[in-house]
């Protein structure tokens, strides 16, 4: 056995500790069962409500809403923050604008979009571009900001124009920082699409994991919960790969240069 | 481009004075599209009336009550974090075989919206004070703890080395020597958990609470009290810009000596 699987062995023994308390736990009586079910009966309802298609189609509602607010957002930040990169007068104009909305804590705009678009998707999706829209923009702006002098001068030396210097230039060495933002904010995007469903839902995890516990279902709330945690996870490892793949070429070209 | 460039980066004043003007212009766009019926008023009242509001609850002690109990809850929430936090994580960071034996829990758990286990929470712990900071310390504690344990962990051996030469005991060397090399990331991800705290407690006051701004501009929404619910927000806007401004006056401050020290190391 090598000595990374028997680190990874390692890091799977609190998991089983603490899957082994889960179903101790409430079977010996230290918790109310009624509160906190063994971990095998949570295991059975998300097996059943997996079967039964009811937690696909909710996963299906929030990650649609997720998707749809995400690209929205991609879209507006990363136009955004170029535009603001690129142009110092717009730059001059938004920054204080962007400066004092994004401290701002973005659950606030959830009564607003309530009031405005109702309790439907429209709602879910412009909570969710909202939240998203600031680590996508910054970056972006922050990205070609941070690209370095040398860049610029070679574009000039083989007489690039703007448009091309931007394209062909500035955009693929900012990339990084880009791709970190969009990392950073699909992460924000399924919190926010989450705390919509659970404040104001209609359907979709959040609202199920809600509608669970009012009903007292309480398997059926925690296989929920489960099931953003596993969302959340598969997330994050997909865009950390998704990242590492696209650029690949970006550490060979910066590696080769510090050679 | 050269032109433009000059013409907005001539100067801080010019740049401060754009920045005012569009936001200025931003506000009476505001103010008439709402008095001309371009939006209609029960969406978006004029600013004029919600400043006057805002005023008004400032005034009558509404907004100090609930804004207290806001922060009150992240500052025991986010205590309960840091404390939690930065403990393992500097165990973490110090000792191979405890992070090795902590990494995979919370690289789980650190990408989960936190929000999703308020509902298990409210069953736990009911609907008071106690669910609301569980859940703000839940959400917190990641940034810190995975910051400590990556910072601690980055520290120099030659650092620790000389020190334990010098005789410092363990606790004397992660004081003196460990924590403060660390301070400059252990402070990244504080920030990170400072914004974090704020959502949490909103969220929280939303779901299950009877105050703090939170549930005031929810309740305000669903009894149409909207240019309430506006001066709800701009006051949540003004909070968290003090809030981030407040910490990066801290941070700046906690970390000049070693900002100083770098700079120096490097000439």
């Amino acid at each position: 056995m090598g000595p990374g699987s028997r680190r990874m062995l390692r890091g799977l023994v609190p998991v089983a500790v603490l899957a082994a308390a889960w179903e101790a736990a409430p079977r010996a009586g230290l918790v109310d069962p009624a509160f906190l079910p063994p971990a095998g009966a949570v295991l059975g309802a998300w097996g059943d409500l997996a079967w039964s298609g009811e937690l696909p189609r909710q996963v299906l509602v929030t990650a649609r809403a997720w998707a749809q607010g995400f690209v929205l957002a991609a879209v507006l930040g990363i136009a955004g923050g170029l535009v603001m990169a690129f142009l110092p007068t717009a730059r001059a104009m938004f920054s204080l604008v962007v400066e004092l909305l994004r401290p701002m804590p973005s659950v606030a705009i959830i009564p607003i979009a309530i009031l405005v678009l109702g309790l439907g998707d429209a709602m879910k999706v412009a909570v969710i571009a909202y939240a998203a829209l600031w680590p996508i923009l910054l970056n972006s702006l922050y990205g070609v900001d941070g690209v370095e002098r040398r860049l610029h001068d070679v574009a000039r030396t083989f007489h690039l124009g703007r448009w091309r210097t931007a394209w062909r230039i500035l955009l693929p060495a900012a990339s990084p920082l880009i791709a970190t933002g969009l990392r950073v904010s699909s992460g924000i995007a399924l919190i926010l699409a989450v705390t919509a469903e659970l404040v104001a839902g209609q359907s979709g995890l959040g609202s199920f994991i809600l509608q669970a516990q009012l009903a007292i279902r309480v398997a059926e709330m925690y296989a929920g919960i489960l099931t953003v945690a596993v969302l959340g996870f598969g997330l994050n490892l997909l865009l950390g790969a998704v990242e590492g793949r696209m650029l690949a070429w970006h550490r060979g070209a910066t590696a080769k240069e510090t050679a | 481009m050269s032109r433009a460039r000059q013409g907005a980066g001539a100067g801080p004043k010019v740049r401060a004075a754009y920045g005012i003007g569009t936001l200025a212009v931003l506000l009476a766009l505001w103010e008439a599209a709402s008095r001309a019926g371009w939006v209609p008023r029960r969406f978006l009242p004029p600013i004029s009336e919600v400043l006057v509001v805002f005023a008004r609850l400032w005034a009558d002690g509404a907004f100090p009550g609930h804004l207290g109990a806001t922060l009150l809850r992240m500052a025991a929430g986010g205590l309960l974090a840091v404390v939690v936090g930065i403990g393992l994580g500097t165990a973490m960071g110090y000792r191979r075989s405890i992070a090795e034996l902590f990494r995979p829990v919370a690289e789980f758990l650190r990408p989960m919206p936190p929000v999703a286990i308020i509902p298990a929470l409210i069953l736990l712990l009911g609907i008071g004070d106690g669910m609301k900071v569980v859940v703000i310390a839940f959400g917190c504690v990641w940034p810190i703890l995975l910051n400590t344990a990556d910072g601690v962990g980055g520290v120099h051996p030659i650092l620790v080395d000389v020190a334990r030469n010098f005789r410092f005991s363990h606790a004397a060397t992660l004081r003196k020597i460990v924590l403060p090399a660390a301070l400059p990331q252990i402070a990244a991800g504080l920030r990170v958990s400072l914004a974090i705290a704020f959502i949490l407690s909103l969220v929280s006051e939303m779901i299950g609470s009877t105050n703090g701004l939170g549930y005031f501009i929810l309740v305000a929404q669903r009894s149409f009290r909207i240019r309430e619910m506006y001066a709800g927000v701009v006051l949540l806007a003004v909070v968290g810009y003090l809030l981030n401004a407040c910490f990066l006056k801290l941070e700046a401050r906690a970390l000049a000596w070693h900002r100083a020290t770098a700079g120096a190391s490097t000439t």
